[in-house]
């Protein structure tokens, strides 16, 4: 079952994360342009090239449907094969997959797999209300006939903070909870931002009292454990094996990956301790004949600490209820035993919007091609990454290895 | 009236609120698998069988999960109690997002039994299904925001008297803690459509709910900023002073005026002050009140206002 291994990301781009209100505004099309231009320019390929396209529909600015043809048009490019992908923050790991498939069925030979999340500019007629308006249910879907309108809103239940919160309790019943462990994660992953010229907390050290002495937003949830939104957006290039020879960097192919979703709200899912990721890894090792202890480094999104703590068990790096214990024994950092989230994670890099994702497969295929710089690691040939949307309610997962 | 949302029965949906408002709970049940089901659907989530019945059933359960969301999950959800989110798993095995009423943080646990309460949320009779604790007296309650009574004149301890000739004493009032909480005012849409008329600022943004609903950054209509400022003398603020012995005493303006945060119509304010400065000058003895007005339970003021008075 699954992919034979063949097709591997060649190239990546990543606008640097910024704060919405200082970053440029570009049109979205012009930053899928823009964004495929440096990333075709990292792989040593050419826009003739590429022959696939993964794209995100919902929060393209220039249109709601029609976006790849929309796309393709701008690029000049033709396509053999196009999808949106509507999975939050695991649209990434979701597009790539994709792309690895669409390549080793034949189809075609390099894909462009692309989310543009800096604002466009405003139009005369534009209301600059709108996001506002948009962002105030966070997510939650305000349409008649929506069971979330219906039965979530009123209550007050909306956006992802208490949703993530109410996990963590569930999960502190059900085995304990020790908030320095989870602070900790916040801490290694800030160490590791140090290291990378584009995060945006580079600069500001953290420790874990520094974590747990931040406020309070939704028990036990500290808002430094919860990611800052942030304008950016990033580009990777998927493709054959035989484009993979002639392009300039080492390429990471994609031996393994799973997807797993079954619900939107986690009140809803069989048990709220149990996350999706869980299948998702499962399918992914399986598919690459590896164990996570063969990985050299753990790439894992992290909207909040809870969702590492969980991704981290049920992915199988630790037993399930041992993941506070594998934080404290384990240090997380690019210089340490096992690391993780090297870029500092989107907690520390910044989540741009549904791009937030890209900077954890970014980074993989950076640590595979040894383009990581001052955190690069000695050795990284295999790397697992992990992907989150919603409230862990859609959860994917990606193997990458050096040739 | 409140911006609060509210939920909108579908055809699907409707007997179970119907439910609600006649004091049943229903839940429906699968006729070919016995499965339960919420929330309402045309087709079993076990089997996808379409042969459903709406059975009543006690809403008795158990809390799966909860938080105390510290930082109301919206502007509307912050007041005197504290915002707990929760789900609660029915004894019949289905789980529903809720929030809880009547508890006290400390005394909520995970898997602790609980039981429903009927809330009614606004003035139509809209039944809400939270819960509570099965040892708390509550089964139903009434929510809908009403203005609260005004407090008696007289009210309040006695006052430490300060001569405004005693500057050293009036001095020994700056402080960086403000006082206790003022008694609470409810800016309905009616008090907003009198400012409206009064001031003559009557944007739609104001006065408008049907349009704001739509359109407003905020989900409905909003109080002026200048009319919440002017509210602050409708609240009584227990302050342990009072300043004799002028001939006349006038308000001198502001220092600093602010609306830091909106006051979605429909809320709760109240306000607390503090001695920001006292000085004493050619004019008279200036005294600096920075007056904080607060929808009730949000932590970021509403108005900011360093209230100048001079006493002559």
């Amino acid at each position: 079952m699954g992919l034979k291994g063949t097709a591997a990301i060649v190239g990546a781009a990543q606008y640097k994360p910024e704060k919405y209100s200082t970053a440029p505004q570009m049109f979205h099309l012009e930053q899928v342009a823009d964004l495929a231009a440096q990333a075709l320019a990292d792989a040593g390929l050419q826009a003739s090239d590429i022959d696939g396209l993964c794209i995100n529909g919902p929060h393209f600015h220039e249109a709601s449907s029609f976006v790849p043809a929309m796309a393709a048009e701008y690029l000049g490019i033709a396509l053999n094969f196009a999808e949106v992908v509507d999975l939050g923050g695991t649209t990434s790991v979701g597009m790539i997959w994709r792309a690895a498939a669409a390549i080793e069925l034949g189809i075609c030979q390099a894909v462009l797999c692309v989310i543009p999340q800096r604002m466009a500019s405003f139009g005369p007629d534009d209301d600059p209300s709108a996001m506002a308006r948009a962002m105030r249910f966070g997510g939650h879907s305000t349409q008649y006939g929506a069971p979330e309108a219906e039965f979530d809103l009123p209550y007050g239940h909306m956006g992802q903070n208490t949703g993530y919160a109410m996990i963590a309790q569930r999960y502190a019943a059900q085995y304990g909870y020790d908030q320095r462990a989870m602070a900790k994660i916040a801490v290694d992953q800030r160490f590791n931002a140090q290291a990378h010229p584009d995060a945006i907390f580079r600069g500001q050290e953290l420790s874990i009292e520094d974590v747990l002495g931040s406020k309070m937003v939704a028990d036990p949830l500290h808002i430094l454990e919860i990611v800052m939104p942030v304008a950016g957006g990033a580009a990777v290039i998927v493709a054959s094996k035989e484009l993979a020879m002639r392009s300039k960097g080492r390429p990471a192919y994609i031996t393994g990956f799973g997807e797993r979703l079954g619900y939107k709200s986690p009140s809803y899912s069989p048990d709220m301790t149990e996350t999706p990721v869980g299948p998702a890894a499962r399918s992914a090792f399986a598919m690459a004949g590896l164990k996570p202890a063969d990985m050299h480094a753990a790439q894992i999104y992290d909207c909040y600490t809870i969702t590492v703590l969980l991704s981290l068990e049920d992915a199988g790096f630790c037993a399930k209820g041992e993941g506070m214990r594998f934080i404290l024994d384990n240090d997380l950092t690019y210089k340490g035993n096992f690391p993780m989230n090297t870029h500092g994670g989107q907690l520390s890099f910044g989540q741009a919007g549904s791009a937030g994702g890209f900077s954890q497969v970014v980074e993989a295929y950076q640590q595979v091609a040894g383009k990581a710089g001052d955190r690069q690691l000695k050795v990284c040939d295999q790397v697992f990454v992990s992907g989150t949307g919603g409230v862990m309610s859609e959860q994917g997962a990606l193997i990458l290895q050096g040739a | 009236m409140s911006n609060k949302p509210m939920p909108l029965p579908t055809a699907i949906s409707a007997p179970f609120w119907d439910g609600l408002k006649d004091g049943r709970i229903m839940l429906q049940q699968c006729n070919a698998c016995q499965h339960w089901i919420f929330y309402p659907r045309r087709h079993c989530n076990s089997c996808l069988s379409h042969d459903l019945s709406w059975k009543q059933v006690t809403g008795a359960g158990k809390l799966y999960t909860y938080t105390v969301a510290r930082v109301p999950t919206l502007p509307e959800f912050a007041g005197a109690e504290p915002q707990i989110l929760a789900v609660v798993e029915l004894d019949e095995g289905v789980r529903m997002n809720t929030t809880l009423v009547g508890l006290e943080p400390e005394r909520i646990e995970v898997g602790m039994p609980v039981k429903p309460v009927r809330a009614t949320v606004n003035a139509e009779g809209a039944i809400l299904l939270r819960y509570t604790g099965v040892d708390v007296p509550l089964d139903e309650r009434d929510e809908v925001v009403r203005a609260p009574e005004a407090p008696s004149a007289d009210a309040g301890p006695a006052r430490q008297q300060i001569d405004v000739k005693d500057i050293e004493a009036l001095k020994a009032l700056v402080t960086g803690e403000f006082s206790d909480w003022s008694s609470q005012i409810l800016v309905d849409q009616e008090l907003i459509d009198q400012f409206a008329a009064l001031s003559g600022d009557d944007y739609w943004i104001h006065t408008d709910p049907e349009r704001a609903r739509k359109e407003s950054p905020f989900g409905g209509t909003i109080a002026h900023g200048a009319l919440v400022q002017v509210l602050m003398s409708r609240m009584q603020v227990p302050l342990s002073f009072e300043v004799t012995g002028f001939t006349n005493m006038v308000n001198y303006g502001s220092e600093r005026l602010r609306f830091p945060s909106p006051v979605p119509a429909g809320s709760l304010l109240h306000s607390r002050t503090r001695v920001k400065s006292v000085e004493v000058l050619p004019r008279g003895t200036q005294m600096v009140l920075e007056c904080n007005i607060h929808v009730v339970g949000q932590e970021r003021p509403a108005v900011i206002n360093d209230l100048v008075i001079l006493y002559m």
